[in-house]
This record gives C-alpha cells, sequence and structure tokens, in this order.
C-alpha cells in the first residue's frame, strides 16, 4: 500500500468537506480516513449509513455518483477522487 | 450549499444587545454561534447547529435542544433542505433528550411504510420533539404494513401503537393501468384503505396518519392523462383527492392526512422522488425531503395530541407592512400598491386566511398605539382590521415582556404562540427570553413572507384534538362491533387476496447473476447467510449434485422478480439444503412454505430418505431461527452456534396453499434421472 493511500483526509478543500460528511452523518466526530479506508474499516458503515453517506455528499458537492458508484465502489479514495474531479 | 464550519464566523462585532450576556452559562463559544446567528436574515441550519451544540457544552440542555429544533426548521424545505443537519440537530437533540423537561405528551408511533423508511423513522422522534410530543417509535420492515396489521403475531401488536403512520408512495395503491370503469376502480381501493383505518382504530385505539400519495411526474399520456378518467394517472389523482374527503368524513374519524401531493409539488416532484436512490435503495422520498416529511407528520401527530400552536404574534413595521409607521404616516406606508405594497397585501391575506381556520392573531409593535390604529382605521388599503386581532400591544416597552403579557391576556401559554417579526435582533431576543414561543424567521423581500409562513407546520389544526382520552375510550368501545364484522379480514384473507403466483425454476443463465446478488445481500430471512460468489452458482449449475430453486413471485400489485433462492446438495441419501433466503419483499406471505413443499417433493423424487437443514445465526436472521422447527424437522445437532435438522421421508406436507405454484422444467426433469447414479463424479449433460 502507497503513503498516499495511508495518508488521512482533512484540510478546509473537498477533502476536509468530504471527511465533515462522513462525520456527521456516521456521528463520529474524530473519525478519521484515508484512500485506503472502505466500509469495512469503518464502524457503523453498514448499507443504510452508505446511503445516507452518498446522498449527503451530493448534496454537499452537488454532484452525482453514477448508479455503479451509488450502490459499490472501491475505498474511499475513489470517491475523493470523483469529487476532486467534479467539485475540486 | 454554503457550508459553515462551525467556528468559522468568528467575528469581533458585537452581537445584538438584547442577546448577549444575558443567560448563565454564556461561553465564547456560545457567544460565537450566536454572532453567526445574527449574520443573515435567516439562521442557517448550520449555524443553529453550531449553536445548539455550543449550549450543550456550557451545560444548557434546554437551550441546546431548542437551537437544535431551531436547525430543523432551517434545513426543512427549499434549497436548504439538508438531510444531514437533521442527522447533526438528531444526535444533539438526543444527547440532551434525558435532561429536557418531559414534554407534554407521549406517543407510541409506529411507521408502517411501503419502501424504505428507516431515516424518516430515524427522524420522527426529533421531528415530533420539536411539536411536542415525546414518542417512541417501532418500524416494520418495507411493504409489510397490511401483515403487520393484519396478523396477531406481529411486531406490531407487541408494540401496541397509539398512533400508526401509513408511509405509503404510489407503488402501494393499486389501481390498474387502464379501467372501463375508473371511479368504481377507486372507489374499490379506497375500500382497501378505510379497511386498515379501521384495523388501526379497532385493534389498537389507534390514530391514524395516512401519507397521501404522490402522483408520479411521468406520465406517458401526457396531457391528454387529464382527460382520460380509465388511465391511471388520472384514477391516482381521484384517488389521492377522495382519500383527503374520506378523511374527513366518519369514516376517517382519528385519520389525519399528510398531503405528500402538496409538499412534494412544493419542493418539485423529481426532487422528492430520486429515481436513483428509488432504484438503488428502495427509497420513495428522496433523503433531503425525508425532514420536510417527518416534520409535518410531526405536525398532524402535535395536532391529534393537540399540541398545535394557538395564536400568531405580528410585527407591524415591515412586517405587515412596508416601512416605518412613524416615519410614513398612515398613507404613507407600503400595502396595497406596487410591488413591495402588493407583497405585504398578500401577507396579509394569508394571515387572514390563518384566521379563518382558528389561529388568533396578536399584534406586537414598537409604535404609539393611536398611531397603529390610525393605520389600520384610515389606510384603506389594509386587509386586516383591528377587529381581526384579538390582543394589540403597541408601545415602547421590550417585545419579549409584550408577548409574555399577550399569552397572558389571552390565557393561554406561551409554548401556544407563534412570533413573526422582520427584525432578527427582536426574533432572537424572544427566543432568548421565551423559549417556549416559537419564531418565524422571515427574509428580507417580502414577496417571500408567505411561503416563510406556510413553511411553518405546526398551526396544523386537526377537528378531532379536543376529547383525546374519550376518542380513544370510543374506539375501544366499538372494537368489538368491529370484529365481529370483520371487514378488516384475516391475514389469510389478506394474502389469498393477493392472488400470489410462484414460478420455481432451476438455477440457469438467466437468474445466475440474481441468484449470485440476493445470496450476497439478503440478510434476514436467510438461514445460512453463506455468500455463494457468482462462480460459485455457476459451478453449482452444472454440477448434478446440486438441486435449486430459483422463485419468481407474482401478485396482482407487481411482479416482484426473483426474491426466493434455495441450494441444496445431494449428499448420498440425504439431500442438505445449503442456502435457503427470500427477499424482505416478500417475507411474511407463505412463499417458504410453499418452498419447503417443493423441496420436499424435489427429495422424494431424487429418492433420497431424509432432508437436512443448517440454521447459522448471524447478527440479522434471527426471523428464521424457529423455521426448520415450524416445518417439522427435528433438532439433529449443534454446531458452535449452528443447528443441524433433519426431517425423515417420505413426510407428509400441507402448506398454506395462499401461493399458487408452477414448478418449472430442471426440477421435474431430475425425477428421470435414476438417483443412484447422481454421484459427485458423474457429470450429466444439462442443457437449458
Amino acid at each position: 500500500m502507497s503513503e498516499q493511500s495511508n495518508r488521512t483526509l482533512g484540510g478546509d478543500g473537498v477533502e476536509g468537506r468530504m471527511l465533515q460528511v462522513f462525520r456527521e452523518v456516521l456521528a463520529v466526530d474524530d473519525l478519521q480516513l484515508s484512500d485506503a479506508s472502505t466500509a469495512a474499516d469503518v464502524p457503523g458503515w453498514d448499507s443504510l449509513a452508505h446511503i445516507n453517506i452518498m446522498y449527503s455528499l451530493e448534496a454537499e458537492f452537488d454532484v452525482q455518483f453514477s448508479d455503479e458508484q451509488l450502490t459499490s465502489f472501491q475505498d474511499v479514495g475513489e470517491l475523493r477522487r470523483f469529487l476532486v474531479e467534479q467539485a475540486g | 450549499m454554503t457550508v459553515e464550519e462551525p467556528n468559522a464566523s468568528r467575528t469581533d462585532d458585537t452581537t445584538d444587545g438584547t442577546t448577549d450576556g444575558t443567560t448563565d452559562g454564556t461561553t465564547d463559544e456560545v457567544r460565537e454561534a450566536l454572532a453567526a446567528i445574527g449574520a443573515t436574515a435567516v439562521p442557517t441550519s448550520r449555524a443553529c447547529l453550531a449553536l445548539a451544540k455550543a449550549h450543550r457544552s456550557a451545560g444548557s440542555p434546554r437551550r441546546s435542544a431548542q437551537w437544535a429544533f431551531a436547525a430543523t426548521d432551517a434545513a426543512t424545505s427549499g434549497a436548504g433542505a439538508d438531510f444531514a443537519a437533521w442527522l447533526g440537530a438528531d444526535r444533539v437533540w438526543r444527547s440532551v433528550r434525558e435532561q429536557l423537561p418531559p414534554a407534554p405528551r407521549t406517543a407510541r408511533v409506529a411507521v408502517l411504510g411501503s419502501y424504505t423508511t428507516t431515516q424518516f423513522t430515524q427522524l420522527l422522534p426529533l421531528a415530533c420533539a420539536r411539536a411536542g410530543v415525546d414518542v417512541e417509535v417501532y418500524e416494520c420492515g418495507y411493504g409489510l404494513f397490511r401483515a403487520e396489521l393484519l396478523d396477531p403475531t406481529s411486531g406490531l401488536h407487541t408494540f401496541a401503537p397509539d398512533v400508526i403512520v401509513l408511509a405509503v408512495d404510489e407503488s402501494a395503491v393499486d389501481l390498474p393501468a387502464r379501467s372501463d370503469d375508473p371511479e368504481a376502480s377507486v372507489e374499490a381501493e379506497l375500500a382497501r384503505w378505510t379497511s386498515l383505518w379501521d384495523t388501526a382504530r379497532s385493534r389498537f385505539g389507534a390514530r391514524v396518519v395516512q401519507h397521501d400519495v404522490v402522483v408520479p411526474a411521468d406520465v406517458a399520456l401526457g396531457h391528454l392523462a387529464d382527460q382520460t378518467p380509465g388511465s391511471r394517472h388520472w384514477m391516482l389523482r381521484r384517488f389521492s383527492e377522495r382519500l383527503g374527503e374520506l378523511a374527513g368524513t366518519a369514516a376517517g374519524q382519528g385519520v389525519g392526512i399528510v398531503d405528500c401531493e402538496r409538499l412534494a409539488s412544493t419542493v418539485g416532484k423529481r426532487t422528492w422522488i430520486d429515481a436513483r436512490y428509488v432504484h438503488a435503495a428502495k427509497q420513495a422520498v428522496a433523503l433531503g425531503c425525508v425532514p420536510l416529511l417527518a416534520q409535518h407528520t410531526a405536525a398532524v401527530i402535535g395536532a391529534q395530541y393537540g399540541r398545535s400552536r394557538k395564536c400568531l404574534v405580528l410585527d407591524l413595521d415591515n412586517t405587515l407592512w412596508g416601512g416605518i409607521l412613524g416615519e410614513l404616516g398612515p398613507h404613507g406606508i407600503e400595502i396595497g400598491h406596487g410591488a413591495r405594497g402588493e407583497a405585504f397585501t398578500a401577507f396579509q391575506r394569508y394571515v387572514l386566511d390563518l384566521k379563518e381556520k382558528g389561529v388568533v392573531l396578536a399584534i406586537c409593535s414598537k409604535n404609539d398605539e393611536a398611531h397603529v390604529r390610525e393605520a389600520f382605521e384610515q389606510n384603506p388599503e389594509m386587509l386586516l382590521s383591528l377587529d381581526d386581532v384579538a390582543v394589540l400591544e403597541a408601545g415602547w416597552g421590550d417585545k419579549p415582556t409584550a408577548v409574555r403579557s399577550i399569552a397572558r391576556t389571552l390565557g393561554i401559554g406561551e409554548d401556544s404562540l407563534v412570533f413573526v417579526d422582520d427584525n432578527p435582533a427582536e426574533r432572537e431576543a424572544v427566543r432568548e427570553l421565551l423559549p417556549d414561543v416559537d419564531v418565524v424567521a422571515l427574509p428580507r423581500e417580502p414577496a417571500g413572507y408567505v411561503a416563510a409562513l406556510a413553511d411553518y407546520p405546526f398551526f396544523e389544526t386537526e377537528a378531532l384534538t379536543a376529547e383525546d382520552a374519550a376518542r380513544t375510550a370510543q374506539y375501544k368501545a366499538r372494537a368489538q362491533a368491529v370484529e365481529v364484522r370483520e371487514n378488516a379480514g384475516t391475514l389469510e384473507e389478506y394474502l389469498a387476496s393477493l392472488d400470489m403466483h410462484a414460478e420455481v425454476a432451476d438455477l440457469g443463465p438467466d437468474n445466475l447473476a440474481r441468484v449470485a446478488q440476493l445470496l450476497g445481500k439478503t440478510n434476514q430471512f436467510n438461514l445460512t447467510t453463506r455468500r455463494h460468489s457468482l462462480a460459485d452458482v455457476e459451478a453449482m449449475a452444472q454440477d448434478p449434485a446440486w438441486t435449486a430453486q430459483v422463485v419468481r413471485v407474482r401478485d396482482r400489485f407487481a411482479d416482484h422478480g426473483v426474491v426466493g433462492v434455495l441450494l441444496a446438495r445431494r449428499d448420498g441419501d440425504v439431500l442438505d439444503v445449503d442456502s435457503w433466503l427470500l427477499s424482505c419483499r416478500v417475507i411474511g406471505r407463505t412463499v417458504e412454505d410453499e418452498m419447503f413443499g417443493v423441496l420436499v417433493r424435489t427429495a422424494d423424487s431424487l429418492g433420497c430418505t431424509s432432508l437436512r437443514g443448517t440454521h447459522v445465526p448471524s447478527a440479522k436472521n434471527s426471523q428464521v431461527a424457529g423455521l426448520y422447527e415450524r416445518l417439522g424437522f427435528e433438532q439433529g445437532g449443534r454446531d458452535g452456534s449452528s443447528t443441524v435438522w433433519t426431517l425423515e421421508l417420505p413426510a407428509a406436507v400441507s402448506t398454506p396453499g395462499l401461493v399458487q405454484v408452477e414448478v418449472a422444467r430442471r426440477v421435474i426433469d431430475l425425477r428421470d434421472v435414476p438417483s443412484a447414479r447422481l454421484d459427485d463424479e458423474q457429470k450429466v449433460e444439462v442443457s437449458w
């Protein structure tokens, strides 16, 4: 695993806003995420929370995920890259 | 959408003199959050939420809850609709809930839905607390609402609800695509819904909150649909209209309607229904609109419990008319003429409409009373007259004191008042000093006033609020009579009326992907939760040792597609059930009993002498823990937490027969395969 994928998300830009949405929806104020994080790594990130997260990210960034991304994705890095590209 | 970090609005501007330093427990965090509130005409939900959190940190649970509620108001409608803000407000409120004084009323609320209502159910307690009712909620699995009502062993019966929310969408309405007799079709469907109301009242003594259906925006018939009574579109509209009508008659006693059609039209139907989330997660209401739905449902429940707000307290200058009366005189104020004047006229008209429906009007103005009377009496453009106003408080004292005096004069609690003022400082002063008074923020432009007040839902009235206890008793008394009439019918009758058909097929190219998908995601009705991959299932399809039931179910509502899977493997004389699952769409419909019937016949035809089943408990499959026992299996052993069950064959099986079963091709073909030759090694050519 590269160093890049282990780096935790943060800052004021897209990453920070993205992290904030995760924290709000999952109700974990000190949640840390990296590109390599997956639903399996994050407590509370079940299928329901997933839909809540995806919806809230769409609302936050005014973007739409593809149907494929809505229901399945690789890891947080995939979401981050998508959001940076669409809204960054 | 703009996002304000909780502490981002750090300014050195002084807050309004009316709000700072007056509360015990004021901290820097509270002061900063208050400053952010004052920075915009209408506070943002994030700013309210930040203040709620600050008050929590400062040890003021009541103020924290008050601002969490304000956050929900700010995040409910229009472009600011914000699901995440509601989740945040929900969290703050839940964290201080125990420290709050008890709400005036409590209720046990069951949500019976036709779609994924989990988020709605989660947010409903917050929304109801905002409306003055402390609720405990119960949610039934989606699509199970009829079964839960009718089945005396259902979780709903154990829960014993005071209120039943029928959270349904258009797909639950059984109207055909076309009808030769549309009125009759609509009436027949209405009868099925009013019978649910009867059941809710007779069995539980419960009130009902019925979500009206949203007529889909997409109509192939186009404008012609309006002129075509036989079309589903026309019938849905008629249905929706008649449902409301019926709720207003004796048949609808104790039934409150949430007019979702209106709510959806307000936000836009393509906003209300996001097809992507319908398909991905059966969210028939987009998450951004769930707060609005929860808020309005809570308003109707609040009305049923007598918690509606009774009195509207209005400011005058720049609220009921434009400009400052003291400067412009009775004829100089903006009302009736020009864009702004017309906007104020429209607002006065809306206020009069509220009065018509029973809201008491009061005025709270910093003006000389003589000048105010002059304006009302001399300006011919004024729609409101002083006769419409129950209490006039005009003077130069502070508004919180005046508002308190209005409540005292009317002999009603401060929690019956709603305060409307264009001046943020006055609003925050009232909010600060009279936390029980609701405050409606007006936007900068008067053209937005009507919408701002119309978005406030807690003037909801319910003709039946007066004698709550008596009404419940009345329902209970009527219960026996209704039981005898049995107009609601039994669960069996209901299931029989569904006209269910099941097609049982073997694994094949047309269903492998769906089978693998169901294996991968089904949690509740899943005996072993073995997540076989697509490749595994493909291999099983080619392996004669395996037999499968891939079950497709349709009823008169819909073709549910493939919703049941049973995979069994021949092990000598034993047919071993490796996997058995049902999609939650058809749980509780006796499909499993029919699958069991087919399984026994299959085992017989294979020459097996017994069936073996395994239950592997998971966090979510407790509902099938007793399945094998109910079907007559004997417990044979235990492997860790798993239990193994055996049924000796031949066995007499009688199934409920509520589902018509057709077994297609290969299961039958297997009868022709000599069982003695079905070893693992032996390859049998299978043609699909």
